[in-house]
């Protein structure tokens, strides 16, 4: 039995970005003019096409949207204004939904006032928590006086909140929002790949495929092809500083959240710095150009890419803000500070990483992932 | 014979002609020609300065014959004949010779092209020799116009031609005026009422003192040529009347296609499936339902049923697209719940308006679907249990799947194809038809109201699928046409006809089966043919055809013809 023909359907695709999806008269341009369609993988007309007809099967086996970096060219030629580059991103969010089983992923993207109030609650329980658990260090203690002695340093943030707890709090928020990511990435996985009865893919294969698919997650270079380069340089600012805060953040708080103020030519401060620098610079790109709507990345922006930007800003802020204060000295501010970069930064982890935009840094890599191996496995069949 | 004085004038037509061909030399040596008084090349013979120098010359040299070596007659044949006329001689004392199109252009060699020059101008000069004076007839037109089909093309030229004072006859075969316009429930684009246009009309052509309606009326034959036809119009009851006229209208429109014998549609098989027709019906009552009173919750409309199908008719029907966006807006206002999938070959959406729907239309909630005319779509039932009664299986072109559309409601955006009767018209009226049934213009751009037979004129669907804008600019135009040979009182007709030498003819009316105008007839007590004067176009048909050589065709007679060959192929010894 073939597949059936959905008109309602796009009526819950709409909520997920643009609304004139009948614009589109499949003229093909768009697909013309990407540099990064290939045969075999060709959008974003066909998943245009796929969203007008309601095939939900199919879309949701579509490793194509995440093979776009959208660097907007396709909009900005479409004869129709039909905004294909945006598609594209209405689509992602789509599969994104559609990969989480929770359903959560679906009602943040759907619901701006229930994305909002979540990110609200855990603000609010973030410092509702600092209240009632962390107590302010009183640099007249002995105890307190001996530890900054120790450290040459003026402002005992570790006494206030303690990055051995932290992070292990990091680590249970690892753990928590790593297995929905997890969960997530295998649904993809066997929507992408097991349900695709095309190709039969050799173990060996996955094996073999993995070096590029990492080479592409460190350097992002697919979306160098892009013939925009600014965008994969502020993008790749953004990925690294991130995915480099991350790793500190996880694997090094003791290193990385020091009272101790090592001198200039210190790696933790280039190391800060450079995340600092990175944030600051994409954020500031996105945020503007998100308000004057020029380019056609820009042009429309859903709920969830405000929220977004928004968060990590207030996060970049808070940090500089926090680095500031401590080497000033000003104990109270950088406490105040430390707690609204955490009530920024939990709602942002929760609500991004696994159900929303954040989660494309798994999603993306995998799809580059999924379609070299599908590429390679077809290569094989047809040269047997 | 006695001595003939012929001027000979080479034009350089520019440089079209005089670059390949070297016009002087051609002059000159045409100049030596017997009986050619002067020979001449001048840079443009069509300019003014051109023609008057012909004209000059006739009165100056006393030509009494002109042979101008140029371009087509088709261009300038009519020029020339004009500029001897003003020097006081009989136009068809001229002849051209065709040495750009059939010279110049074509060859790249200038010395042969100079050479092939001399003996198309010296065939040319042959030939005049031989030429006669013709004088132009005329013949007075009958005021009044018979009107065939009283659909909307019918209706606009009978008022167009009564309102300017002069009778009509219209002639309905069916027994009510309006034809196909007067089914319709709203016209596209702009969704206005049909019956709210028609009613005035109606009224109008029905009270008119200077229009006489038929209804159940037909006509079998018409006689006579342009001015003066007749005819008789048999009612239904078998009432004949007798009618004179001098031109004709016929607007006899066209029918729709019947899906049945397209299994893959299931028409005729599955109630729900229905023609446009009946949707329209369906309209005009103001109900779209099942045939068991149901609302659809999906209605799918099918474009391209008979048309574009080389099985079937080739052609495009040219209205169903907009129709078929029409009724998709319909449903969309009257049942918002319903769902509403366009499946069509091509979106033709050209007429003034019409893309402008399409764009409007494909912001509502229609879904459209593209299918190719080598995998139409496939009307089934659907299975027992299924949300929808029908299920149309199509392989969608702009996706490349193959895909199920829901379906309760299937409407089949059926062909327009010519009338059955449409050869018994055609042949009453003395009409051509093209390969579809459908009435052959004149001129598919030049002339697209007149026919080959003077004082027949074709307008409406009867020509060709056409909406109502289009019909009636039709009718309109072949209206304004009839006014204007209406108020010249008389017409001009061709007087390069045939003639018959009673004395050669043998009675065996071989020409009478080959001639395309009917204009040749058997004299039973002289054992003759006769030709029609006004009828016969001087296509030579029967002049080539005739065993005895009867026949002959003026301004093309065998000694013309002969001596133009020779002309041709004669080398003169130097």
């Amino acid at each position: 039995m073939s597949t059936r023909v959905n008109p309602n359907m796009i009526k819950d695709l709409q909520k997920f970005g643009v609304g004139d999806w009948n614009a589109c008269f499949h003229c093909g341009n768009c697909t013309a003019t990407c540099p990064l369609t290939e045969q075999g993988f060709l959008f974003p007309r066909k998943g245009i096409r796929a969203m007008q007809m309601g095939l939900k099967d199919k879309l949701e086996g579509q490793v194509e949207p995440w093979l776009c970096y959208y660097c907007g060219d396709c909009s900005d030629t479409c004869p129709r204004d039909a905004n294909p580059g945006e598609m594209m991103m209405t689509l992602r969010r789509y599969l994104t939904s559609i990969y989480d089983w929770t359903g959560l992923s679906g009602k943040l993207y759907k619901s701006k006032a229930l994305h909002l109030v979540v990110v609200s609650l855990i603000f609010s329980a973030i410092i509702a928590a600092f209240l009632i658990f962390a107590r302010v260090p009183d640099p007249g203690s002995p105890d307190v006086a001996a530890y900054l002695e120790e450290m040459g340093a003026t402002v005992p943030l570790n006494k206030f909140a303690p990055s051995h707890l932290i992070s292990f709090l990091d680590h249970i928020q690892l753990i928590v929002i790593g297995l929905f990511l997890l969960t997530n990435a295998f649904n993809m996985f066997y929507k992408v790949v097991i349900k695709d009865k095309t190709v039969k893919i050799p173990l060996w294969l996955y094996v073999k495929e993995i070096a590029v698919a990492f080479w592409n997650f460190v350097t992002q270079w697919r979306f160098n092809k892009c013939e925009r380069k600014t965008y994969w340089l502020s993008h790749w600012l953004m990925m690294s500083s991130y995915v480099l805060m991350f790793i500190f953040i996880i694997f090094f708080l003791d290193w990385f959240q020091t009272d101790k103020i090592h001198p200039i030519s210190h790696p933790q401060r280039w190391a800060g710095y450079y995340i600092t620098f990175g944030l600051t610079f994409a954020c500031l790109v996105y945020f503007t150009g998100r308000f004057r709507k020029k380019e056609a990345i820009f042009k429309f922006s859903h709920h969830s890419d405000w929220i977004f930007i928004f968060l990590l800003l207030m996060i970049t802020v808070t940090g500089i803000l926090i680095h500031i204060f401590r080497i000033s000295g000003m104990a109270n501010m950088t406490y105040y500070m430390y707690v609204l970069h955490l009530a920024f930064e939990v709602p942002m982890v929760f609500t991004f990483v696994a159900f929303s935009k954040w989660s494309h840094l798994a999603y993306r890599p995998l799809a580059i992932y999924f379609s070299n191996l599908k590429k390679s496995a077809k290569a094989r069949m047809a040269a047997a | 014979m006695e001595e003939q004085r012929i001027g000979v004038y080479v034009c350089w037509c520019g440089s079209n002609i005089a670059k390949m061909v070297d016009v002087e030399a051609v002059a000159e040596e045409i100049g030596r020609k017997p009986n050619v008084v002067i020979s001449k090349n001048y840079k443009y013979m069509c300019s003014d300065p051109g023609q008057d120098l012909i004209v000059k010359d006739i009165k100056d040299h006393n030509l009494d014959r002109v042979v101008v070596a140029a371009c087509s007659p088709r261009i300038h044949e009519l020029t020339f004949r004009k500029a001897l006329q003003n020097a006081g001689l009989n136009p068809y004392f001229f002849e051209m010779a065709n040495i750009r199109e059939q010279d110049s252009w074509v060859h790249e060699d200038r010395d042969a092209a100079t050479r092939k020059a001399v003996d198309l101008i010296s065939a040319a000069v042959r030939r005049i020799q031989f030429h006669e004076a013709l004088d132009k007839r005329t013949v007075t037109i009958d005021p009044a116009t018979l009107v065939l089909g009283g659909g909307i093309a019918g209706l606009s030229a009978a008022l167009e031609i009564a309102d300017a004072g002069k009778k009509v006859f219209l002639v309905e075969r069916s027994g009510k005026l309006g034809g196909r316009a007067a089914e319709l429930d709203l016209t596209f684009p702009y969704l206005n009422s049909a019956r709210q246009m028609m009613a005035p009309i109606l009224q109008r052509v029905q009270n008119h003192p200077d229009i006489d309606v038929f209804l159940d009326s037909h006509v079998d034959e018409t006689f006579g040529y342009v001015g003066n036809f007749e005819c008789t119009v048999v009612g239904k009851d078998g009432k004949e009347t007798g009618l004179k006229f001098g031109n004709t209208v016929v607007a006899t429109g066209l029918k729709t296609y019947d899906p049945s014998p397209m299994e893959n549609y299931g028409y005729g098989k599955l109630p729900n499936v229905v023609t446009s027709v009946e949707f329209e019906k369906m309209l005009l009552d103001g109900k779209i339902e099942t045939k068991d009173g149901k609302v659809p919750g999906n209605v799918a409309i099918i474009h391209c049923v008979g048309s574009r199908n080389k099985d079937i008719h080739e052609y495009c029907s040219r209205t169903c697209c907009v129709t078929a966006l029409k009724y998709a807006n319909q449903v969309c206002s009257a049942l918002p719940e319903t769902n509403v999938y366009e499946l069509y070959m091509d979106m033709r959406a050209f007429g003034k308006g019409c893309e402008e729907m399409y764009a409007r239309s494909s912001r509502r909630n229609i879904m459209f679907l593209m299918f190719d005319k080598e995998g139409l779509p496939t009307v089934t039932k659907a299975p027992a249990g299924d949300t929808c009664e029908m299920v149309v299986e199509i392989d969608e072109k702009l996706s490349g799947e193959t895909v199920e559309v829901p379906a309760d409601l299937v409407v089949l955006m059926v062909a327009a194809e010519a009338q059955e009767n449409a050869r018994d018209v055609a042949h009453a009226v003395g009409v051509s038809m093209c390969g579809n049934d459908f009435f052959i213009e004149r001129h598919p751009k030049l002339d697209p109201v007149a026919t080959t037979t003077d004082g027949v004129y074709i307008a409406g669907g009867c020509q060709g699928p056409k909406d109502i804008p289009d019909s009636i600019a039709q009718a309109r135009a072949a209206a304004s046409r009839i006014l204007a040979t209406i108020a010249q009182g008389e017409v001009n007709v061709e007087v390069t006809t045939a003639v018959v030498n009673e004395d050669l003819c043998c009675g065996c009316q071989t020409c009478i089966s080959v001639c395309p105008y009917t204009a040749v007839s058997y004299d039973e007590e002289k054992n003759v043919s006769t030709v029609n004067e006004v009828l016969c176009k001087g296509c030579g048909t029967c002049g080539s055809t005739c065993p005895t050589g009867a026949i002959r065709s003026r301004h093309f007679t065998d000694q013309q013809i002969l001596s133009q060959i020779e002309g041709l192929l004669s080398k003169e010894v130097a």
